[in-house]
């Protein structure tokens, strides 16, 4: 017990990044194959509810790989890396538990596992990784199996295998240019600080600031982490690669994809700008505010219009990342000012805004999934009266839309009341009425999608609906994540107070450098 | 003057591949993505080389005990302006070996990046027919 508590962060990297080559040996045995993967995935779920209680409890865990302290990798588990990763744990395995039935058994029992499995290790090493070299490292690791689970094939023959590939180049040409840039940005941020230890880094640059001998060069550096992660989430001149992508993916990828792949872009944002680029909020607070205003402001109105139901809700992450990314430029703007109090405010709000899209969302990308299999199309306009064929899917998307929509009692609610009463103490009035606009777009766009898909008739030239009912490895995830979604909004206490503690941690990172820097070498 | 050259070579590779980028066939932007991981490749070299010899990441065990404390990792000496670690006396001989650590690791991300994309490209060109980019949008829907 003690081996598994000394170890525990690596474990969680260590484990899927062993999967994938034990669910490729077991090829030949699918059923074999399938066990293993969901009890393996069921096991990374506690041992990351483990993880975080372990660090709410005891304090951040500094865990060395090799015994080179700062100059070697690093895994740091804070409340915020442990957080993700609870996230990503369960989305992971709910969406793994979804693909049995969704995904073509031809893909499924061929790649499928061990490239998920790798995804998952990717994404838990960019949140648990203390070093920005690593974190690139394991950005490729998550952007090639990602790639690679696009192009896999559901069983429902919906999306052409052409259109997949055409928007995995585009995904892949877009982040292969981010992650050259980030590969820049880390080696020029190595050259003048001579450290690739985000702990390292931060204290460094502080000093730096302190003595007000800052090389003017840090600034492209911290623009250039900006644009990388930027492109990662989506932000406004980078958005363009979402709307073709997400939809394309098979569901469990395109909530995997939504929910959690995005997220990463937003968890360097608060890594980079809050914690090694501090000093520099002042410079670069309006730019994210600016930038979020005109993402949430495109992503809505393009919402609108859309006729194919995954893309719809493509455009809508569009629109919902700008809100979590408006929460950091006013935190920005707001601790560059000096109040830190209001900063520590804003951004618990924003982190909460990001747990309640994730979960959320990746619930609706279920949700569409179970919808596509009905109808057997991605039309919004050729559905319609599927509440009878599907009503467990209506549940779950009504209260997926009321989330995002941010309509009481769902958590969606709880986390614009948070960010936008944060944001209105701090006095920004103008980028909050902005935003409180497009929420108004947001809950048309959201409702008007579940009133074509599941009220009036279908059209008979359309045809019937499917006559397979959906298995409940499908409908079981969705209720899941709905249930919650509503626990999100009822009883909201416990994640507010996490949030809270999260950003307390940011704004204020000394606890972070105490854990990595000051140890004994083992 | 040595270093002159260096940097010119890093820019222009990085000019040919972003020219190479902007292009409409699939093949080209692919070359031009390895051309610039090249550039980025010799970027991190040339990152390794000091010109004061204060930034060699070598622990060695007295100065740790010199430091701020018996074994404790954080030993930079800032007030000093030792941004790295350790050690004072100017090394001209040899280079940061972390840099050298780095490029390996960027060279096989590049190779894995760049066999997924041309497997792909060889997919796309068996399904349209053809890898203009431009066509291909033309073909959508």
């Amino acid at each position: 017990m003690s081996f598994l508590m000394d170890n525990l962060p690596i474990f969680l990297i260590a484990i899927p990044l062993l999967m994938a080559p034990i669910t490729i040996l077991t090829k030949g045995s699918p059923g074999l194959q399938k066990v293993i993967d969901i009890v393996v995935g069921f096991g990374l779920l506690c041992l990351s509810a483990l993880l975080i209680t372990t660090v709410w409890k005891h304090g951040i865990i500094a865990y060395d790989v090799g015994e080179f302290g700062k100059y070697g990798i690093v895994i740091v588990a804070d409340l915020l890396g442990a957080g993700m990763v609870v996230l990503n744990c369960l989305i992971g395995f709910l969406g793994l538990v979804y693909s049995y039935d969704y995904i073509e058994d031809k893909s499924l029992n061929q790649t499928y596992h061990s490239l998920y499995n790798l995804m998952l290790a990717g994404i838990n090493g960019i949140f648990l990784t203390g070093d920005i070299f690593n974190m690139f490292v394991f950005f490729e690791i998550m952007l090639l199996s990602s790639a690679a689970l696009i192009v896999s094939n559901e069983n429902s023959k919906v999306t052409k295998i052409s259109d997949k590939m055409e928007a995995t180049m585009k995904y892949l040409v877009l982040n292969i240019l981010g992650g050259n840039v980030m590969l820049i940005a880390v080696t020029s941020l190595y050259a003048s600080i001579g450290s690739l230890n985000m702990a390292d880094i931060t204290l460094k640059i502080r000093v730096l600031a302190e003595a007000g001998a800052v090389p003017w060069h840090l600034y492209a550096v911290g623009l250039l982490f900006i644009i990388v992660f930027g492109g990662k989430a989506a932000m406004f001149p980078l958005h363009y690669w979402l709307p073709d992508v997400h939809p394309t993916a098979p569901s469990p990828i395109s909530a995997m994809l939504s929910g959690v792949i995005i997220k990463i872009g937003a968890y360097g944002i608060l890594r980079v700008l809050f914690m090694m680029f501090a000093p520099f909020q002042a410079v670069y607070g309006p730019v994210i505010l600016f930038m979020a205003l005109v993402t949430l402001g495109l992503g809505a109105t393009s919402a609108i219009g859309q006729t194919d139901v995954k893309r719809m809700l493509a455009y809508s992450s569009v629109s919902q990342i700008g809100y979590v990314f408006l929460g950091f430029g006013m935190a920005a703007m707001a601790n560059a000012a000096g109040e830190a109090e209001a900063a520590t405010l804003i951004l618990g709000a924003s982190v909460v805004y990001l747990i309640n899209h994730a979960l959320a969302k990746s619930m609706l990308f279920l949700t569409s999934g179970g919808i596509i299999h009905t109808a057997e199309t991605r039309d919004m306009r050729q559905m319609g009266g599927m509440v009878s064929k599907a009503p467990m899917m209506g549940v779950a998307f009504l209260v997926g839309a009321m989330s995002i929509g941010g309509v009481p009692p769902m958590g969606g609610f709880i986390s614009k009341f948070l960010l936008f009463d944060a944001g209105l103490r701090s006095q920004f009035y103008m980028p909050i009425g902005i935003a409180l606009i497009f929420a108004v777009f947001t809950l048309f766009y959201m409702f008007r999608g579940w009133m074509l898909i599941f009220w009036g008739e279908r059209d008979p030239q359309y045809g019937e609906y499917s006559h397979h009912k959906l298995s409940p490895l499908i409908v079981a995830p969705v209720l899941i994540l709905a249930a919650i979604v509503l626990i999100l909004g009822l009883y909201p206490e416990p994640v507010v107070q996490l949030s809270q503690t999260i950003a307390n941690q940011i704004i204020d990172p000394q606890p972070y450098i105490d854990a990595v820097m000051v140890r004994v070498i083992r | 003057m040595n270093n002159f050259f260096l940097e010119l070579t890093i820019a222009l590779l990085f000019g040919i591949g972003t020219f190479l980028v902007l292009r409409r066939d699939m093949m080209k932007i692919i070359i031009g993505f390895g051309i610039i991981s090249h550039a980025i490749n010799l970027y991190i070299v040339g990152g390794g080389v000091f010109s004061d010899g204060t930034l060699v990441p070598i622990l060695e065990h007295e100065q740790a005990i010199e430091g701020l404390g018996q074994g404790l990792i954080y030993n930079d000496n800032l007030a000093a302006g030792i941004l790295g670690p350790i050690t004072t006396t100017p090394y001209t001989e040899f280079v940061d070996p972390l840099v050298q650590a780095l490029v390996l690791t960027a060279i096989v991300i590049g190779l894995a990046t760049t066999a997924f994309v041309l497997t792909l490209c060889y997919r796309i060109n068996e399904e349209y027919g053809t890898i203009d980019v431009q066509e291909l949008r033309r073909l959508r829907e």
